[in-house]
Protein backbone atom coordinates (compact mmCIF):
# COMPACT_ATOMS: atom_id res chain seq x y z
CA UNK A 1 0.00 0.00 0.00
CA UNK A 2 1.33 3.38 -0.91
CA UNK A 3 1.05 6.19 1.53
CA UNK A 4 1.14 9.63 0.07
CA UNK A 5 2.50 12.22 2.38
CA UNK A 6 2.38 15.92 2.37
CA UNK A 7 5.43 18.04 2.17
CA UNK A 8 6.48 17.14 5.65
CA UNK A 9 6.38 13.60 4.69
CA UNK A 10 8.22 14.37 1.56
CA UNK A 11 10.71 16.23 3.64
CA UNK A 12 11.03 13.35 6.04
CA UNK A 13 11.43 10.86 3.34
CA UNK A 14 13.57 12.99 1.12
CA UNK A 15 17.19 12.91 0.96
CA UNK A 16 19.19 15.83 2.31
CA UNK A 17 19.07 17.72 -1.04
CA UNK A 18 15.35 17.70 -1.34
CA UNK A 19 14.78 18.60 2.27
CA UNK A 20 17.06 21.49 1.77
CA UNK A 21 15.16 22.62 -1.34
CA UNK A 22 11.83 22.57 0.44
CA UNK A 23 13.40 24.00 3.51
CA UNK A 24 14.67 26.81 1.36
CA UNK A 25 11.13 27.45 0.13
CA UNK A 26 9.54 27.38 3.55
CA UNK A 27 12.16 28.70 5.85
CA UNK A 28 12.55 32.18 4.37
CA UNK A 29 8.84 32.81 4.70
CA UNK A 30 8.82 31.73 8.29
CA UNK A 31 12.04 33.31 9.16
CA UNK A 32 11.21 36.49 7.33
CA UNK A 33 7.87 36.63 9.06
CA UNK A 34 9.51 36.27 12.42
CA UNK A 35 12.26 38.70 11.66
CA UNK A 36 9.82 41.24 10.36
CA UNK A 37 7.62 41.03 13.41
CA UNK A 38 10.58 41.30 15.67
CA UNK A 39 11.83 44.22 13.69
CA UNK A 40 8.45 45.88 13.81
CA UNK A 41 8.04 45.21 17.48
CA UNK A 42 11.49 46.53 18.05
CA UNK A 43 10.73 49.70 16.17
CA UNK A 44 7.40 50.16 17.88
CA UNK A 45 8.95 49.66 21.25
CA UNK A 46 11.81 51.91 20.36
CA UNK A 47 9.42 54.46 18.92
CA UNK A 48 7.26 54.37 21.97
CA UNK A 49 10.31 54.69 24.10
CA UNK A 50 11.54 57.56 21.97
CA UNK A 51 8.24 59.37 22.25
CA UNK A 52 8.25 58.90 25.95
CA UNK A 53 11.80 60.10 26.12
CA UNK A 54 11.00 63.18 24.07
CA UNK A 55 7.83 64.06 25.91
CA UNK A 56 9.80 65.60 28.70
CA UNK A 57 11.56 68.06 26.37
CA UNK A 58 8.50 70.31 25.98
CA UNK A 59 8.23 69.74 22.25
CA UNK A 60 4.78 68.35 22.65
CA UNK A 61 3.69 70.47 25.61
CA UNK A 62 0.62 72.65 25.07
CA UNK A 63 -0.19 74.61 21.88
CA UNK A 64 2.39 76.08 19.55
CA UNK A 65 2.98 79.81 20.08
CA UNK A 66 0.43 81.82 18.07
CA UNK A 67 1.87 83.72 15.11
CA UNK A 68 2.36 87.45 15.79
CA UNK A 69 -0.31 89.73 14.26
CA UNK A 70 0.59 91.08 10.82
CA UNK A 71 2.24 94.49 10.68
CA UNK A 72 -0.29 97.26 9.89
CA UNK A 73 1.94 98.23 6.98
CA UNK A 74 1.57 94.80 5.41
CA UNK A 75 -1.49 95.84 3.37
CA UNK A 76 0.32 98.91 2.09
CA UNK A 77 3.26 96.71 1.05
CA UNK A 78 1.01 94.11 -0.56
CA UNK A 79 -0.67 96.83 -2.60
CA UNK A 80 2.65 98.29 -3.68
CA UNK A 81 3.73 94.87 -4.95
CA UNK A 82 0.39 94.29 -6.65
CA UNK A 83 0.73 97.64 -8.41
CA UNK A 84 4.24 96.79 -9.57
CA UNK A 85 2.91 93.54 -11.04
CA UNK A 86 -0.04 95.31 -12.68
CA UNK A 87 2.24 97.89 -14.30
CA UNK A 88 4.65 95.21 -15.51
CA UNK A 89 1.81 93.26 -17.07
CA UNK A 90 0.42 96.37 -18.75
CA UNK A 91 3.79 97.21 -20.29
CA UNK A 92 4.24 93.61 -21.46
CA UNK A 93 0.86 93.72 -23.17
CA UNK A 94 1.38 97.22 -24.63
CA UNK A 95 5.06 98.06 -24.96
CA UNK A 96 4.13 101.52 -26.24
CA UNK A 97 3.04 102.38 -22.69
CA UNK A 98 6.51 101.78 -21.27
CA UNK A 99 7.61 105.41 -21.39
CA UNK A 100 4.58 106.47 -19.45
CA UNK A 101 4.24 103.58 -17.01
CA UNK A 102 7.80 102.57 -16.15
CA UNK A 103 8.54 105.64 -13.97
CA UNK A 104 5.31 105.04 -12.05
CA UNK A 105 6.21 101.39 -11.50
CA UNK A 106 9.62 102.53 -10.28
CA UNK A 107 7.94 104.62 -7.57
CA UNK A 108 6.06 101.56 -6.34
CA UNK A 109 9.24 99.50 -6.34
CA UNK A 110 10.87 102.15 -4.18
CA UNK A 111 7.90 102.09 -1.83
CA UNK A 112 7.94 98.30 -1.59
CA UNK A 113 11.65 98.24 -0.78
CA UNK A 114 11.29 100.81 2.00
CA UNK A 115 8.14 99.22 3.41
CA UNK A 116 9.72 95.78 3.54
CA UNK A 117 12.72 97.28 5.31
CA UNK A 118 10.51 98.98 7.90
CA UNK A 119 8.34 95.89 8.42
CA UNK A 120 11.44 93.71 8.54
CA UNK A 121 10.29 91.32 5.88
CA UNK A 122 12.14 90.30 2.74
CA UNK A 123 10.42 90.95 -0.56
CA UNK A 124 9.08 87.92 -2.41
CA UNK A 125 11.35 86.96 -5.28
CA UNK A 126 8.84 85.15 -7.47
CA UNK A 127 8.01 86.31 -10.97
CA UNK A 128 4.75 88.28 -11.37
CA UNK A 129 1.68 86.40 -12.53
CA UNK A 130 1.58 85.87 -16.26
CA UNK A 131 -2.02 86.83 -17.01
CA UNK A 132 -2.08 89.69 -19.48
CA UNK A 133 -4.57 92.50 -18.94
CA UNK A 134 -7.50 92.58 -21.30
CA UNK A 135 -8.46 95.55 -23.37
CA UNK A 136 -6.47 98.14 -25.22
CA UNK A 137 -3.97 100.66 -23.93
CA UNK A 138 -6.61 103.19 -22.83
CA UNK A 139 -8.49 100.58 -20.84
CA UNK A 140 -5.26 99.36 -19.32
CA UNK A 141 -4.39 102.87 -18.16
CA UNK A 142 -7.91 103.40 -16.80
CA UNK A 143 -7.66 100.20 -14.76
CA UNK A 144 -4.30 101.22 -13.36
CA UNK A 145 -5.72 104.60 -12.41
CA UNK A 146 -8.55 102.91 -10.50
CA UNK A 147 -6.05 100.66 -8.76
CA UNK A 148 -3.98 103.69 -7.73
CA UNK A 149 -7.06 105.42 -6.34
CA UNK A 150 -8.02 102.40 -4.27
CA UNK A 151 -4.47 101.97 -3.01
CA UNK A 152 -4.30 105.65 -2.17
CA UNK A 153 -7.24 105.24 0.21
CA UNK A 154 -5.49 102.39 2.01
CA UNK A 155 -2.26 104.32 2.44
CA UNK A 156 -4.16 107.39 3.63
CA UNK A 157 -6.01 105.31 6.20
CA UNK A 158 -2.72 103.82 7.37
CA UNK A 159 -1.23 107.31 7.68
CA UNK A 160 -4.08 108.60 9.80
CA UNK A 161 -3.51 105.95 12.46
CA UNK A 162 0.23 105.42 12.09
CA UNK A 163 2.66 106.03 14.96
CA UNK A 164 4.73 109.19 14.59
CA UNK A 165 7.73 107.43 13.07
CA UNK A 166 5.63 106.00 10.24
CA UNK A 167 3.39 108.99 9.54
CA UNK A 168 5.68 110.56 6.97
CA UNK A 169 6.30 107.26 5.18
CA UNK A 170 2.63 106.38 4.78
CA UNK A 171 1.64 109.96 4.02
CA UNK A 172 4.20 110.19 1.23
CA UNK A 173 3.00 106.92 -0.23
CA UNK A 174 -0.60 108.12 -0.14
CA UNK A 175 0.44 111.35 -1.86
CA UNK A 176 2.48 109.46 -4.47
CA UNK A 177 -0.44 107.18 -5.32
CA UNK A 178 -2.73 110.21 -5.70
CA UNK A 179 -0.15 111.84 -7.96
CA UNK A 180 -0.01 108.65 -10.02
CA UNK A 181 -3.76 108.72 -10.51
CA UNK A 182 -3.34 112.29 -11.71
CA UNK A 183 -0.53 111.28 -14.06
CA UNK A 184 -2.71 108.55 -15.57
CA UNK A 185 -5.54 110.89 -16.57
CA UNK B 1 3.34 120.79 16.41
CA UNK B 2 2.93 124.58 16.45
CA UNK B 3 6.33 125.07 14.83
CA UNK B 4 5.46 122.73 11.95
CA UNK B 5 2.03 124.30 11.48
CA UNK B 6 3.61 127.74 11.49
CA UNK B 7 6.05 126.55 8.81
CA UNK B 8 3.11 125.21 6.79
CA UNK B 9 1.44 128.60 7.11
CA UNK B 10 4.57 130.29 5.80
CA UNK B 11 4.62 127.87 2.85
CA UNK B 12 0.95 128.55 2.07
CA UNK B 13 1.49 132.30 2.19
CA UNK B 14 4.48 132.03 -0.12
CA UNK B 15 2.36 129.93 -2.49
CA UNK B 16 -0.38 132.58 -2.56
CA UNK B 17 2.16 135.24 -3.44
CA UNK B 18 3.81 133.05 -6.10
CA UNK B 19 0.55 132.24 -7.85
CA UNK B 20 -0.39 135.90 -7.93
CA UNK B 21 2.89 136.59 -9.71
CA UNK B 22 3.09 133.65 -12.11
CA UNK B 23 -0.58 133.68 -13.07
CA UNK B 24 -0.14 136.68 -15.36
CA UNK B 25 2.54 134.84 -17.34
CA UNK B 26 0.21 131.95 -18.14
CA UNK B 27 -1.55 132.40 -21.43
CA UNK B 28 -3.87 129.44 -21.95
CA UNK B 29 -7.32 129.43 -20.32
CA UNK B 30 -6.71 126.01 -18.88
CA UNK B 31 -3.46 127.07 -17.24
CA UNK B 32 -4.99 130.23 -15.81
CA UNK B 33 -8.00 128.39 -14.42
CA UNK B 34 -5.66 125.93 -12.80
CA UNK B 35 -3.53 128.68 -11.27
CA UNK B 36 -6.58 130.51 -9.91
CA UNK B 37 -7.96 127.30 -8.41
CA UNK B 38 -4.61 126.55 -6.79
CA UNK B 39 -4.38 130.02 -5.31
CA UNK B 40 -7.91 129.67 -3.88
CA UNK B 41 -7.01 126.36 -2.24
CA UNK B 42 -3.89 127.85 -0.68
CA UNK B 43 -5.86 130.83 0.62
CA UNK B 44 -8.43 128.53 2.21
CA UNK B 45 -5.70 126.48 3.86
CA UNK B 46 -3.99 129.59 5.09
CA UNK B 47 -7.22 130.69 6.77
CA UNK B 48 -7.63 127.27 8.44
CA UNK B 49 -4.05 127.42 9.72
CA UNK B 50 -4.42 130.93 11.12
CA UNK B 51 -7.50 129.82 13.05
CA UNK B 52 -5.80 126.67 14.29
CA UNK B 53 -2.65 128.41 15.38
CA UNK B 54 -4.73 131.02 17.15
CA UNK B 55 -6.57 128.26 19.02
CA UNK B 56 -3.20 126.78 19.97
CA UNK B 57 -2.22 130.23 21.20
CA UNK B 58 0.83 130.06 19.00
CA UNK B 59 2.19 133.32 17.72
CA UNK B 60 2.64 133.63 14.00
CA UNK B 61 4.83 136.10 12.21
CA UNK B 62 2.86 138.27 9.78
CA UNK B 63 3.15 137.31 6.14
CA UNK B 64 5.93 139.19 4.35
CA UNK B 65 4.78 141.98 2.06
CA UNK B 66 6.79 140.49 -0.77
CA UNK B 67 9.09 137.61 -1.50
CA UNK B 68 12.27 137.21 -3.46
CA UNK B 69 11.47 134.67 -6.11
CA UNK B 70 14.10 131.96 -6.75
CA UNK B 71 14.24 133.05 -10.39
CA UNK B 72 12.58 135.60 -12.64
CA UNK B 73 9.24 134.60 -14.11
CA UNK B 74 9.24 135.81 -17.70
CA UNK B 75 7.21 133.31 -19.70
CA UNK B 76 5.03 130.21 -19.48
CA UNK B 77 7.98 127.88 -18.93
CA UNK B 78 9.32 129.81 -15.94
CA UNK B 79 5.80 130.33 -14.62
CA UNK B 80 5.19 126.57 -14.63
CA UNK B 81 8.61 125.98 -13.12
CA UNK B 82 7.70 128.28 -10.21
CA UNK B 83 4.30 126.62 -9.75
CA UNK B 84 6.02 123.23 -9.49
CA UNK B 85 8.54 124.51 -6.96
CA UNK B 86 5.81 126.13 -4.90
CA UNK B 87 3.76 122.95 -4.67
CA UNK B 88 6.87 120.90 -3.85
CA UNK B 89 7.61 123.35 -1.03
CA UNK B 90 4.06 123.21 0.31
CA UNK B 91 4.24 119.40 0.21
CA UNK B 92 7.46 119.45 2.24
CA UNK B 93 5.99 121.70 4.89
CA UNK B 94 2.92 119.53 5.36
CA UNK B 95 4.83 116.25 5.34
CA UNK B 96 6.92 117.58 8.22
CA UNK B 97 3.70 118.17 10.15
CA UNK B 98 2.56 114.54 9.88
CA UNK B 99 4.71 112.99 12.66
CA UNK B 100 3.86 115.75 15.14
CA UNK B 101 0.11 115.79 14.61
CA UNK B 102 -2.73 113.41 15.39
CA UNK B 103 -6.44 113.15 14.66
CA UNK B 104 -7.97 116.08 12.78
CA UNK B 105 -4.65 117.97 12.58
CA UNK B 106 -2.95 115.02 10.92
CA UNK B 107 -5.89 114.53 8.55
CA UNK B 108 -5.54 118.19 7.52
CA UNK B 109 -1.81 117.78 7.00
CA UNK B 110 -2.29 114.59 4.97
CA UNK B 111 -4.95 116.15 2.74
CA UNK B 112 -2.69 119.14 2.15
CA UNK B 113 0.30 116.93 1.30
CA UNK B 114 -1.78 114.85 -1.11
CA UNK B 115 -3.25 117.96 -2.75
CA UNK B 116 0.18 119.55 -3.19
CA UNK B 117 1.59 116.35 -4.70
CA UNK B 118 -1.30 116.12 -7.16
CA UNK B 119 -0.93 119.77 -8.18
CA UNK B 120 2.82 119.39 -8.58
CA UNK B 121 2.23 116.46 -10.93
CA UNK B 122 -0.43 118.39 -12.81
CA UNK B 123 1.94 121.32 -13.36
CA UNK B 124 4.74 118.96 -14.37
CA UNK B 125 2.53 117.38 -16.99
CA UNK B 126 1.50 120.79 -18.32
CA UNK B 127 5.16 121.77 -18.47
CA UNK B 128 6.09 118.40 -19.99
CA UNK B 129 8.51 117.83 -17.15
CA UNK B 130 9.43 114.19 -16.67
CA UNK B 131 9.16 112.30 -14.54
CA UNK B 132 5.80 113.74 -13.58
CA UNK B 133 5.79 111.97 -10.21
CA UNK B 134 8.25 111.24 -7.43
CA UNK B 135 8.54 108.32 -5.07
CA UNK B 136 8.40 110.42 -1.89
CA UNK B 137 6.34 113.59 -2.23
CA UNK B 138 7.21 116.01 0.52
CA UNK B 139 10.64 114.60 1.28
CA UNK B 140 13.23 117.35 1.09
Amino acid sequence: MQVSDGPAGATARSGPGRATAVGRVLAPMVLTGRVKRRHLIGVAAGGALSATALAGCGLFDGDPEPAPPPDPLQTVLDEALALVAAYDRAVLAEPGLAKRLTPLAADHRTHAAELSRVIGQALPSGAPSASAPEGDAAESVAKLRKAEQAAQKTAAAACRVAPAERAGLTGSIAAARAAHAEALR
Amino acid sequence: MSAQLAAALAAEEAAIYAYGTLGVKLTGTGDRTEARAAEAVHRARRDVLITRLSALRASTAPAPAGYTLPFEVTDRATALKLAIQVEDGVAQAWRAALPVTTGADRATALNALVDAAVRATRWRRLGEVTPATMAWPGRA
